[in-house]
């Protein structure tokens, strides 16, 4: 689903943010990204996303890469890719429904669909009844369960996730992980980048860690640290 | 694109043209401006063409023959002439029929050729018309090089003054034109770009889900166009009721100078005064769209 290439990513003239970068990530996979900040995970995620380029190497997305894409294909791209943020980024002035609903309205879909696919969605994540809510009335996990919602409401192959449980508290941290990985388990390829140690060591996934820019370790039902 | 996206895409620009109250109204207003004098002058360029061309179809050349010509030599040089293919007409008057409308002018005066001692003092002329105005200079000189003809007359001066003054006008009307235009680009660049700002999350977000970069720039050229179209309506109006106006009470103050009423012509010109409007959003909002939203 996702492979890279010796892909590194230099700001300005030397500092490098990632540095010689080869992995896969398979369908249907479930992969942390760890490390410290700064190690280069939000870095990795907007190549990802090809919100930035990089400096030297390739990066194929469904056997496709993603650098040759032509600035009108760029929309096709995300289109199989929904992103989560730590600070949700929800449009202030609309209701739960109606932030989930613009993520297919800029896909142009009829306005049947998403009065059907909306509700499905939002239930999906736990929100039922919250439809006409303004995030301003919604909790920290209401709000990134919104996100999430319309993150997934085009029915992405892959969920990227920049530390989605930064900004909550343990206990909301864990329900929105749970949510994640039921998302996981009907079928989506999802790759989480977090600090949060506990829920990396006890959900035993893939593990990628980052360390300086350079991959540092990288195992099957790993935990956060190698002796952790 | 469907149909409910063009729906989706006006309630867009029209929810932000209402968001930027004070910055939509001078950006229409600059636009109406702008309009009204492209508007006001064409109507002057289309006037003074007009007048120029009823002046122009009224020049004629007076070729006057030296006073002892035979009759025969000027009828010769009067088919000279006609062969001439700048020469639309030309017309004899013989020197007896220049003295009896002489006299006619100065009254029923039947002693005239007494008072002048029995001799005609008057030349044979001719009356030339030119095929195009424009060649009346140079017809004038040619003719003035033949034989025969003792002096050319046509009221020079006149004719080249009235040219220049038209091109003169064209000029400042097209100077004032542009720079106001450039004045409305620009205010309407500056309210998109408000707009822009001000959406800006929505914007990102809307990329975040994949909409493809014009579903996020057609908002945004819409509320462009729907300012310049807005100034152009108000500037039709204005220019209209003006030129009605203007146009009644100089019919009834000096109703011998011709002015353009044809309401085909005016309607014409109104509507490229729409068009122009339209571009200047166009325009003003293609600016910003394409500075601020680089995918």
């Amino acid at each position: 689903m996702i492979q890279m290439f010796n892909v590194s990513k230099a700001y300005g003239d030397s500092a490098y943010a990632l540095k010689d970068i080869s992995l896969s990530i398979e369908k249907g996979e479930f992969v942390f990204l760890v490390g410290p900040s700064g190690a280069g995970k939000s870095t990795f995620l907007k190549l990802l996303f090809r919100e930035e380029l990089p400096t030297r190497g390739q990066i194929m997305v469904s056997g496709r890469s993603i650098l040759r894409l032509k600035k009108s294909e760029v929309c096709l791209l995300r289109r199989n890719m929904g992103v989560v943020f730590q600070d949700f980024r929800l449009l202030p002035d609309r209701t739960a429904f109606e932030n989930v609903a613009f993520a297919m309205e800029v896909l142009e879909c009829s306005g049947k669909e998403i009065a059907q696919r909306v509700p499905q969605i939002l239930q999906l994540v736990g929100l039922e009844g919250k439809e006409k809510a303004f995030p301003h009335q919604l909790s920290g996990g209401e709000q990134q369960r919104v996100a999430i919602a319309r993150a997934i409401v085009n029915n992405p192959r892959i969920l990227v996730a920049d530390e989605p449980t930064g900004n909550l508290d343990p206990e909301t941290s864990w329900q929105i992980m749970q949510l994640i990985n039921d998302i996981h388990k009907r079928g989506t390829t999802v790759v989480v980048a977090t600090h949060n140690r506990q829920i990396v060591n006890s959900m035993r996934k893939r593990v990628i860690a980052l360390e300086n820019g350079r991959l540092a370790r990288d195992e099957r039902k790993g935990g956060y640290r190698l002796e952790a | 694109m469907k149909l409910r996206t063009v729906g989706y895409f006006l309630r867009q620009a029209a929810i932000s043209t209402r968001r930027n109250g004070w910055m939509s109204l001078a950006s229409a207003a600059t636009v109406a401006i702008a309009l009204f004098v492209l508007g006001a002058f064409l109507l002057v360029i289309m006037n003074t063409n007009y007048i120029a061309q009823e002046l122009e179809s009224s020049i004629e050349i007076a070729v006057y023959l030296e006073v002892d010509t035979p009759r025969e030599k000027s009828f010769n040089l009067k088919d000279e002439i006609a062969r001439l293919p700048q020469v639309a007409e030309v017309v004899l008057v013989t020197k007896e029929e220049a003295l009896d409308q002489l006299s006619k002018r100065w009254g029923d005066n039947k002693d005239l050729l007494a008072a002048v001692g029995g001799i005609n003092p008057l030349p044979d002329y001719f009356r030339v018309k030119a095929v195009n105005p424009s060649q009346v200079p140079e017809l004038a000189q040619l003719m003035a090089g033949m034989d025969l003809v003792e002096k050319v007359d046509y009221g020079e001066g006149a004719v080249t003054r009235l040219f220049s003054l038209l091109a003169w006008i064209r000029m400042v009307g097209l100077v004032t034109m542009a720079l106001v235009s450039l004045a409305a680009i620009f205010l309407i660049a500056i309210t998109v770009r408000l707009t822009v700002f001000a959406r800006r999350r929505e914007i990102a977000i809307a990329k975040w889900v994949g909409a493809s970069d014009w579903f996020v720039r057609w908002p945004f050229f819409l509320e462009g166009v729907l300012l310049g179209l807005a100034g152009a309506l108000v500037s039709m109006l204005a220019l209209y009721g003006a030129y009605t106006l203007l146009v009644d009470s100089v019919t009834q103050i000096v109703p011998f100078l011709p002015v353009v009423t044809d309401i085909q012509l005016v309607s014409k010109m109104l509507f490229w005064l729409l068009a122009a409007g339209v571009t200047v959003g166009a325009v003003g909002s293609a600016v910003s769209v394409h500075r601020f939203l680089r995918a």
